[in-house]
């Protein structure tokens, strides 16, 4: 459920479907995936998760394997 | 799309994207901080109501230069950010001394003057205003960051420029508030202020702008009358029991309906009641109630009786001439508003809230719908010309032939020739008429003073009126003139709804062909451009004896040779020489 939200997301968000996002989904893999979509992407997926992320975690959410990660880990806590 | 998730509308904006035909309608957003995230929000916003937007961002902080290089769009909007202004001014700005803050602020209005000389040709600019209150809304005292910004803002504000709007961008911050408005996080990594929440909230706010240049607002308001106009049942509960003064509780949410109304009146709002009910009682109410604020002069028209408010709506729009898009109706029954929602969805309508005290806000919130960009002297007149027009209607009635009618009527046109003090009225009426027009192009004020400034182009337009009284100016030619082939091109023809039906589009093409011949022109081009709206006109250049040159589905071209012309003389209508005043 959660993979599949997250995916999605990346997927409007980079305009690509959500075939194409992998675990190694990366800023080298994905060629819409630059700078100014990745803010766009932190900020949809802190919409739809209802979270906030801290800047470094930002920083470290660069494929969608470490997304996933941050995500569970923040929502576990959260619980 | 303000209910929306960002993600859902950059989806759905693609699809939307890909399935518009239209015209693109260029967007250019100049910023000195990293605004990306609007562009989609405001594509997505324009493109549901079948404008094909295409937004796009200038360089970082390139204002100035990049002014000149997107002057072609049809929209441009100024993210000047204040902090930004130079790196760190909300905190910079304190440490500075008078004579330095003078000559900052000197420095940024010869800036803003550079980049507004290169938009004079652009149709429309949203500049919003300097702000610093993110950064200092809780100061008791003003700072100096403030003062800069203070200053700024009155020299835009001095600033004559008439495609140049200005926002106050902290309406929409307070309507969001300070805290969800920005995000710090993303500002000191990326100078990208703004949050998602506010450039909804902004979208939302400047998108009317453009719905009025591309003749999209609102033109008239339709209440019911029980619990509506005022609280109680005229029917049940009678003339003294009904309330809409402040001397009772609910009475006074009524009174400030009332008069929110009687102030659109005057701005030229159409007010109109559709409402079940016996018409005299009604009539009672509004001619001799104490209380009422609305009396007749601010009605245009009225539909009180049993029958069904599709059918009566459907009448409304017909009779004021004005599309049913154009109606915004109000009522308290969700049976009367679910019926119409599924049988005139293109009504936009409006439910008196459960809580009355929400009833007042609730129709505040909804008022740009009724936005327009240019306010003329004919908006204030507006709710007299639609009243003597159901008056010639029903005398209309009694004539048995429309020319025996027509005679009687004493119409006159008086024609001006690039009127330059009728700048706002006329690119009004490019952008507010649909039905009469030939090629529906839309001018901004820009545009028009551009043709009255060139030699190729003439603008001709007119005023009506006959005896019951002036309807001002209500139709426009624009020609595009080639001396040298002697032929000229009409560019755009068309006229105000509300003068249609009395022969008057004759009598002045053949005073425009008549003027073009003494000028030495012999060859006449036309075109009509098909809309959803224009078909009463597809065949007004064929009836007039122009040659079809092309015809295919959106579009027909005519040919005219002046030496050709049969003038179809309309002896009823007197010709005035505006100039000759």
């Amino acid at each position: 459920m959660m993979e599949e939200k997250i995916k999605n997301i990346m997927a409007s968000v980079f305009g690509c479907e959500t075939s194409e996002i992998v675990d190694s989904s990366s800023p080298d893999t994905l060629e819409n995936w630059d700078s100014l979509r990745h803010m766009n992407l932190i900020v949809a997926l802190e919409e739809e998760f209802n979270l906030n992320f801290t800047e470094d975690e930002t920083m470290e959410m660069l494929n969608y394997k470490l997304i996933s990660i941050v995500i569970s880990d923040k929502l576990s806590v959260k619980k | 799309m303000i209910d929306l998730k960002y993600s859902e509308i950059l989806k759905l904006n693609k699809q939307l994207g890909l399935a518009l035909q239209e015209e693109q309608f260029k967007v250019t957003v100049l910023a000195n901080i990293i605004t990306h995230q609007l562009n989609e929000i405001f594509e997505y916003t324009l493109r549901t109501e079948n404008i094909n937007a295409v937004v796009r961002s200038g360089d970082y902080d390139n204002i100035v230069q990049d002014a000149a290089k997107f002057n072609d769009s049809d929209l441009i909007i100024i993210f000047w950010e204040a902090a930004n202004l130079i790196d760190g001014l909300q905190y910079k700005a304190n440490l500075m001394d008078d004579a330095a803050i003078e000559l900052f602020v000197s420095k940024t209005c010869t800036e803003i003057d550079f980049a507004l000389a290169s938009l004079q040709s652009t149709s429309q600019i949203v500049f919003n205003k300097f702000s610093s209150i993110v950064f200092t809304n809780n100061n008791i005292k003003k700072n100096k960051f403030d003062i800069i910004c203070n200053k700024l803002n009155a020299f835009l504000e001095k600033k004559q420029q008439r495609n140049l709007l200005l926002i106050d961008i902290e309406n929409i911050i307070a309507s969001v508030s300070v805290q969800k408005s920005v995000d710090f996080r993303f500002y000191y990594s990326s100078k990208a202020l703004y949050t998602i929440e506010f450039y909804k909230k902004y979208v939302s706010h400047i998108k009317n702008v453009i719905f009025s240049s591309k003749g999209k607002s609102k033109k008239a308001l339709i209440f019911d009358c029980d619990n509506t106009l005022w609280k109680g049942i005229l029917g049940e509960d009678g003339f003294d029991k009904i309330e809409m003064s402040g001397k009772s509780k609910n009475g006074v949410l009524f009174e400030e309906i009332q008069s929110m109304a009687v102030d659109l009146s005057k701005k030229g709002i159409l007010i109109g009641l559709c409402s079940k009910n016996n018409a005299e009682d009604v009539e009672n109410v509004i001619n001799h109630h104490t209380d009422m604020i609305i009396r007749n002069e601010h009605i245009s028209i009225k539909k009180i009786n049993w029958d069904d408010k599709v059918s009566n709506l459907k009448t409304i729009a017909k009779e004021l001439n004005i599309g049913l898009d154009s109606l915004v109706f109000i009522d308290d029954s969700d049976f009367e508003l679910g019926f119409i929602k599924s049988l005139l969805p293109e009504v936009t309508l409006i439910k008196v809230p459960t809580n009355l005290y929400e009833y007042p806000s609730l129709v505040r919130e909804n008022l740009s719908l009724f936005y327009s960009n240019s306010e003329s002297a004919e908006d204030a007149k507006r709710t007299e010309l639609y009243k003597q027009e159901v008056l010639r209607a029903d005398e209309q009635k009694t004539f048995d032939n429309i020319e025996n009618y027509l005679q009687s009527l004493q119409l006159a046109i008086t024609i001006f020739l690039n009127p330059t003090n009728l700048i706002p009225r006329l690119s009004q009426l490019t952008q507010k008429t649909n039905q009469f027009n030939l090629t529906t192009k839309r001018y901004s004020e820009a545009d028009i003073s551009k043709f009255m400034n060139s030699n190729d182009f003439i603008n001709v337009a007119f005023e009506v009126a006959d005896k019951y009284g002036d309807a001002g100016v209500v139709g426009i030619c624009i020609l595009a003139l080639n001396k040298e082939n002697k032929t000229a091109s009409i560019d755009s023809f068309l006229m105000s709804c509300r003068v249609i039906g009395r022969n008057i589009e004759t009598a002045f093409l053949n005073f425009l062909l008549k003027y073009l011949e003494d000028i030495g022109i012999e060859i006449v081009e036309a075109q009509y451009i098909r809309t959803l709206k224009n078909s009463q006109v597809g065949d007004f250049y064929n009836k007039h004896g122009f040659e079809c040159v092309h015809d295919s589905e959106n579009e027909k071209r005519f040919k005219l040779k002046l030496a050709d012309y049969k003038e179809n003389k309309i002896t009823y209508i007197k010709i005035n020489d505006g100039r000759e005043n």
